[in-house]
């Protein structure tokens, strides 16, 4: 009998960017939601409602005393009898930190999914970078490539993760300097309290993150039966099971409980927690992350809980 | 290891048993291999799982399946026979080995051979001579010679037609022998008694052989037919058998002279009973075409019972005294004979008025029956030749009438006195009334059956009373007086009807009675055989034997003339064997068991040790073990695949599965099946896709060039312009190549070919029995200038192939036959000559000769001298090779409707002849 799953070739990013490209232009341009960023000093393309350096116009007001002469807007004056300076519109650019893991046990695929969860998370993570790119924000990979507003930025994520593959368990937090968003992509296998200690380190400096869980349809529902043998991908480790199909609902309660365990976690952190199941269209798991990059159903603050099984 | 039924042919393999414990501690240490997954949440496994769950051994019961599939295959290979045969021959003295090859032996045959040689080959070990004899064989060798001598006169023995002569074949052990004494003496015997007294077992144990062993077969072959007679509605069949305990129906079988089966009949034995009777019914002119009676199932010389002429339709000559009369036929007695027999009798009747030179003539016919209807006198020359031809067995059946009633008295041709006059019944001055017919007596050949109470006679002679006038009357009126008088006559038989053959006297010609009455009476008279009438003793050649198998062959071997004498039935003999003798026109049978004879079977003797041919058969148990070796293995993988919980995912095709499974198991693989293909079989299927025209090949590159071309070029017009597209012509070794996948064979004739082999033109002949015709062309319409006056060479060369060829008449094509309007009208068939007629299967005089020949009444054979193939002979490009002689277009269009006029006459037969009676028709539906 084939076995269910196996441990598939790594993904190239570049093969990917395709594929990213079509989730992507299935979304809107993305408005990341710019109230934390009050600090944020370069300017992008999205107004913020508020004055500020910008291009756009946003009010005229009455000149008031030290004031530059140069920006009376003397055409408006000229209307009647008091002097006004035209206000822009304050315009700023976000920061935003993709990170996916991109480790072995990332590259297992089972026959009931219909992608590697490696694949999955590459498919995630660029069409994340080609909304952003095309909001105009500004986009980096932990390690990889430091944050860059081009149109171009799929490509540039690709290109550079083509170039130097990062593996590295969890993201490299050295290039992160400002307070900005990170979207964490992963399976997140390990014990919860690790994952949520690099986490935390984050999360005090500042950052805001969105977690993004992606699992394999056979990780979750344990569908094997008979004499198996599992072997872990990344240790080598082996277990015997006698007979898998006993241990299918202890299995399921400790996954789930796992999975909780996360969330909960990084609810208390602020962050968001998504699930992703590769049996299910990549354009789900993008969708929701746009939602709470756009601060939109949900909150920021909000956490939401993955669908279980 | 003798004395157990049981024997390894190669002990030595099963030292291999010993590594069975090796095989289990093996077995146990390896535990079933686990699926292999790759699951990257290990740990969370990890957590859940429990330790002693995993099976780090396979479960015993697993192991033991496969220790004893291991041990089976160790088993099979040493190769264990249940009931192996032993070497029973003694060492003291020559092994006799006696085989009764006589007719019962012949069905197994093979089996008897093969136990035969079984036993030489004991001989061979214990190497002592062995002393063969086969009983049913002429002449008996009894001397001991080595075994392989022996077995070579093994292999030429066959089974005989004939019964085992033991007797013979003792007295000539005893000489062969010289006074040795025998050690194993081995009788392979039919078990049936040899007559009466038997006394063979009680003969070979004055041998004083060291044992004796009487090998018997199961005696279900020894059923014989002993007699067959043809009774008025049946054939009754009397067969005798050995096995007399079990009741038992044998199905019958009648064949005619051609060995069709044409009729069935059962005879069933009681139990207990060694003979019964059964019969074949058949209406009578079914039976009358019996040649022989066989008993299905069962092909020896014994169960197949010879019928001859005794048993046929019998000739009656009809005379009558007054001059046919055509226009009224109802008024003439023989009208109405004629109606009555014509089913049952080949009726003859003189071409001649006068009689003197009609009877004479009539005689010379060998008729079984004369029929004279109102002749009251005969010239007088005549009585001399009619008496003696009834002496000799004759029947005379007379009717009376006007003449007779006023012939003189003393007509030594009526089987009783007759008054002068006739009596008249009924009538004007008459006060009696037309009489009715009395029951038939029962010594009559008519009892049995109804009485006719429709029949009313007006008129009639009257017979003298004399004592014995009661026992001569087969049927009487109502008053007494006899209607049907009779007496015997040397071995003939004179019959009177003392009414007349046609209304005048009675309406006895127009019931269903005189029909019966007639039959019934020729039915008695003698067959018009050769044997119909022995005076001396008459020699007849054997003209067909019967083989061991039943079969009628045509080789007569050593055969002698057989002897028939007066009041002697002749005996099978070696001289003599079953059969039939005489010749085509007149045979007699002689079979194998004469009336009256009964099976019995060998009396028993002491201190004989009995087996069966069939013996106590080995059985190799090979091929069990291995199949459950087989089958352990399948039930391992199938609980390992289970153990995996590799089945799980089959749930929902368990079932389909299953069921494929169990049918692959319980269907019947027929071995024979596997390879049923035959060489060459592709090419003949092809042949048979197409029709394909053919010549033969001559040998000679030009001929066979044109013939070739000949034929393409007529295919082409053939598909050009009719429906028939035939594929590419076919050059053919008659010697060899298979010829009936041809209508048509086109057979060009060169004087300067090598003439074909006997072998060849019998093949041809078979052809065209077969409803082939071949095609004959001398090609030599003007050529003959060279040779003789009259012929070319090519002609005498087809002239001396057809002399060893049966062909019917010829006749040149006449202006009415089918090959002028096949297709195209023709009045003239030319082919690069024009001038020689095309000739054909003459077709006498009306359907006789169109019924006789198979193929729809197409011709077997056509011949010509126009050289068809050189006038359709094209090149590639599609132009004639050859010119017509003379130049002349218009010729070899007609040459090329020849050929397609042919080939439609070949492929439709006789379809287009019916269009002859395409007026009569119309004209019949009035239009």
């Amino acid at each position: 009998m084939a076995p269910l799953g196996q441990t598939v070739e790594k993904t190239r990013a570049g093969n990917r960017l395709l594929a990213a490209r079509e989730s992507a232009s299935l979304l809107p341009d993305c408005l990341v939601d710019a109230k934390r960023i009050a600090n944020t000093v370069i300017s992008g393309w999205h107004g913020r409602r508020k004055r500020g350096i910008g291009e756009n116009f946003w009010q005229f007001r009455p000149y008031g005393e030290g004031e530059s002469l140069a920006r009376i807007d003397w055409r408006r004056s000229a209307r009647d009898d008091h002097t006004y300076v035209r206000d822009r519109e304050w315009e700023a650019a976000h920061t935003l930190w993709l990170w996916a893991d991109l480790s072995e046990s990332m590259r297992f695929k089972s026959t009931l999914a219909l992608d590697s969860k490696e694949a999955r998370a590459l498919v995630i993570l660029l069409a994340l970078a080609e909304v952003l790119s095309r909001s105009g924000e500004r986009v980096g990979y932990p390690g990889v490539m430091e944050p860059v507003a081009a149109r171009n930025g799929a490509e540039r994520l690709a290109r550079a993760l083509y170039h130097n593959g990062a593996t590295t368990v969890l993201p490299d937090t050295q290039m992160i300097r400002s307070p900005s968003e990170i979207i964490v992509i992963g399976d997140f296998l390990d014990s919860p309290s690790d994952v949520l200690e690099s986490l935390s380190q984050l999360a005090r400096r500042g950052l805001r993150g969105h977690v993004l869980e992606i699992a394999d349809p056979a990780e979750e529902s344990f569908p094997y039966a008979g004499r198996t043998e599992f072997t872990d991908p990344e240790t080598g480790q082996t277990l015997t099971a006698g007979r898998a199909e006993t241990l299918v609902d202890d299995y399921r309660r400790a996954y789930i409980a796992r999975r909780t365990t996360l969330g909960q976690g990084l609810r208390r952190l602020g962050w968001t927690f998504t699930t992703h199941r590769t049996d299910h269209p990549a354009s789900q798991a993008l969708a929701s992350i746009h939602t709470y990059l756009s601060g939109g159903a949900g909150g920021m603050t909000t956490a939401i809980q993955g669908r279980t099984p | 290891m003798s004395s157990l039924p049981f024997a390894f042919a190669s002990p030595a393999v099963l030292l291999a048993l010993l590594a069975l414990p090796a095989i289990w501690w093996l077995l146990r240490l390896t535990p079933p291999r686990p699926n292999r997954e790759v699951f990257p949440p290990l740990r969370i496994l990890a957590s859940v799982l429990k330790r002693d769950e995993t099976a780090a051994k396979s479960p015993w019961w697993l192991t033991v399946l496969r220790m004893l599939a291991a041990a089976a295959v160790i088993l099979a290979i040493a190769n264990p026979v249940l009931n192996p045969r032993q070497n029973a021959v003694a060492d003291t003295g020559p092994l006799v080995l006696i085989i009764d090859n006589g007719w019962t032996s012949a069905p197994d045959w093979p089996q008897r051979l093969t136990a035969a040689n079984a036993l030489l080959d004991d001989a061979e070990d214990r190497n002592v001579a062995v002393s063969l004899l086969l009983t049913a064989d002429a002449a008996h060798d009894a001397v001991p010679v080595s075994a392989d001598v022996a077995r070579q006169r093994l292999t030429a023995a066959t089974a005989q037609p004939l019964l085992p002569q033991r007797a013979a074949a003792f007295t000539a052990l005893k000489t062969g022998l010289l006074g040795v004494t025998p050690g194993s003496l081995v009788f392979m015997t039919d078990g049936i008694a040899e007559g009466e007294r038997d006394t063979t077992l009680n003969d070979l144990a004055t041998l004083q052989s060291a044992d004796i062993r009487l090998i018997t077969d199961t005696g279900d072959n020894a059923i014989a037919v002993t007699t067959a007679a043809n009774n008025a509605d049946t054939m009754s069949v009397t067969l005798t058998r050995l096995n007399s305990a079990a009741a038992q129906t044998v199905p019958l079988t009648a064949y005619d002279s051609r060995g069709r089966a044409i009729g069935n009949g059962t005879a069933t034995f009681e139990a207990g009973a060694n003979t019964a009777t059964g019969s074949i019914s058949a209406p009578f002119e079914l039976r009358n075409d019996f040649a022989r009676i066989g008993i299905d199932g069962l092909s020896t010389a014994g169960a197949t019972y010879l019928l001859d002429d005794n048993f046929r339709r019998r000739r009656v000559a009809l005379l009558s005294g007054e001059v046919s009369d055509q226009t009224q036929p109802l008024l003439s007695p023989l009208y109405y004979i004629n109606r009555a027999l014509s089913p049952y009798a080949d009726l003859i009747q003189p071409r001649e008025t006068d009689l003197s030179i009609a009877v004479p003539e009539l005689l010379a016919q060998k008729p079984s029956a004369l029929i004279m209807a109102d002749i009251g006198r005969l010239p007088e020359p005549i009585y001399g030749p009619v008496k003696t031809w009834i002496e000799q067995g004759g029947t005379l059946i007379r009717f009376a009438g006007p003449r007779l009633a006023g012939a003189p008295a003393e007509d030594p041709l009526v089987p009783v006195t007759l008054r002068q006059g006739e009596r008249a019944l009924g009538g004007a001055l008459s006060w009696s009334e037309p009489q009715p017919l009395a029951d038939y007596p029962a010594s009559s050949p008519f009892s049995g059956m109804a009485k006719p109470e429709s029949v009313r006679v007006n008129r009639q002679v009257l017979a003298e009373p004399t004592p014995d006038l009661a026992e001569r009357t087969w049927a009487s009126l109502a008053d007494g007086t006899p209607l049907v008088t009779t007496s015997t006559v040397g071995a003939g038989r004179i019959i009177l009807f003392h009414v007349s053959a046609e209304t005048s006297w009675s309406n006895l010609p127009v019931t269903g009675d005189f029909v019966d009455m007639l039959r019934r009476t020729v039915q008695l008279s003698r067959g018009s055989a050769a044997t119909g009438n022995i005076v001396e003793a008459t020699t007849l050649a054997p003209y067909r034997l019967l083989n061991a198998n039943g079969a009628l062959i045509t080789e007569t071997g050593s055969a002698r003339p057989l002897t028939l004498r007066e009041g002697a039935a002749p005996v099978v003999s070696q001289d003599n064997p079953p059969g039939l003798y005489g010749s085509q026109d007149g045979f007699t049978a002689l079979n194998l068991f004469g009336k009256d004879t009964t099976l019995r079977p060998l009396a028993d003797a002491p201190s004989v040790v009995r087996e069966t041919l069939a013996g106590s058969p080995q059985h190799a148990l090979k091929p069990a073990l291995l199949t459950t070796a087989l089958l352990l293995m399948l039930i391992d993988t199938l609980i390992v695949l289970f153990l995996r919980g590799g089945l799980k995912w089959t749930r929902r095709a368990a079932l389909p599965m299953l069921l494929l499974a169990l049918s692959c198991l319980l269907l019947p693989v027929d071995p024979t099946k596997a390879d049923d293909s035959r060489p060459n079989e592709s090419q003949i299927m092809d042949n048979l896709a197409t029709t394909h025209l053919a010549y033969v090949k001559t040998g000679e590159s030009d001929v066979d060039t044109i013939s070739e071309r000949g034929l393409a070029g007529l295919t082409d017009w053939l598909t050009w312009r009719t429906t028939l597209e035939p594929a590419a012509a076919v050059g053919l070794d008659i010697a060899s190549d298979e010829l009936s996948f041809y209508p048509l064979i086109y057979w060009p004739i060169s004087a300067t070919a090598p003439m074909p082999s006997a072998e060849a033109v019998s093949r041809i002949e078979a052809y065209m029995r077969g409803g082939g015709t071949v095609l004959f062309d001398t090609r030599d319409q003007f050529s003959s200038l060279s040779g003789n006056a009259d012929q070319g060479p090519n002609a005498e060369r087809l002239q001396a192939i057809l002399a060893n060829l049966d062909i019917p008449p010829l006749e040149p094509v006449p202006p009415d036959h089918v090959l002028t309007k096949s297709f195209y009208l023709l009045n003239a068939f030319p082919g690069r000559y024009s001038g020689s007629p095309l000739w054909t299967e003459s077709r006498l005089d009306g359907n006789q000769s169109q019924r006789s020949r198979s193929g729809d009444g197409v011709s077997p054979i056509l011949i010509t001298g126009n050289d068809f193939a050189g006038a359709w002979a094209i090149d590639a490009a599609g132009a004639p090779l050859l010119p017509t002689v003379p130049p002349d277009d218009v010729q070899r269009e007609h040459a090329f409707r020849t050929g397609t006029n042919i080939m439609m006459y070949m492929l439709t037969g006789n379809y287009k002849a019916d269009q002859v009676h395409v007026p009569a028709l119309l004209e019949r539906l009035g239009q």
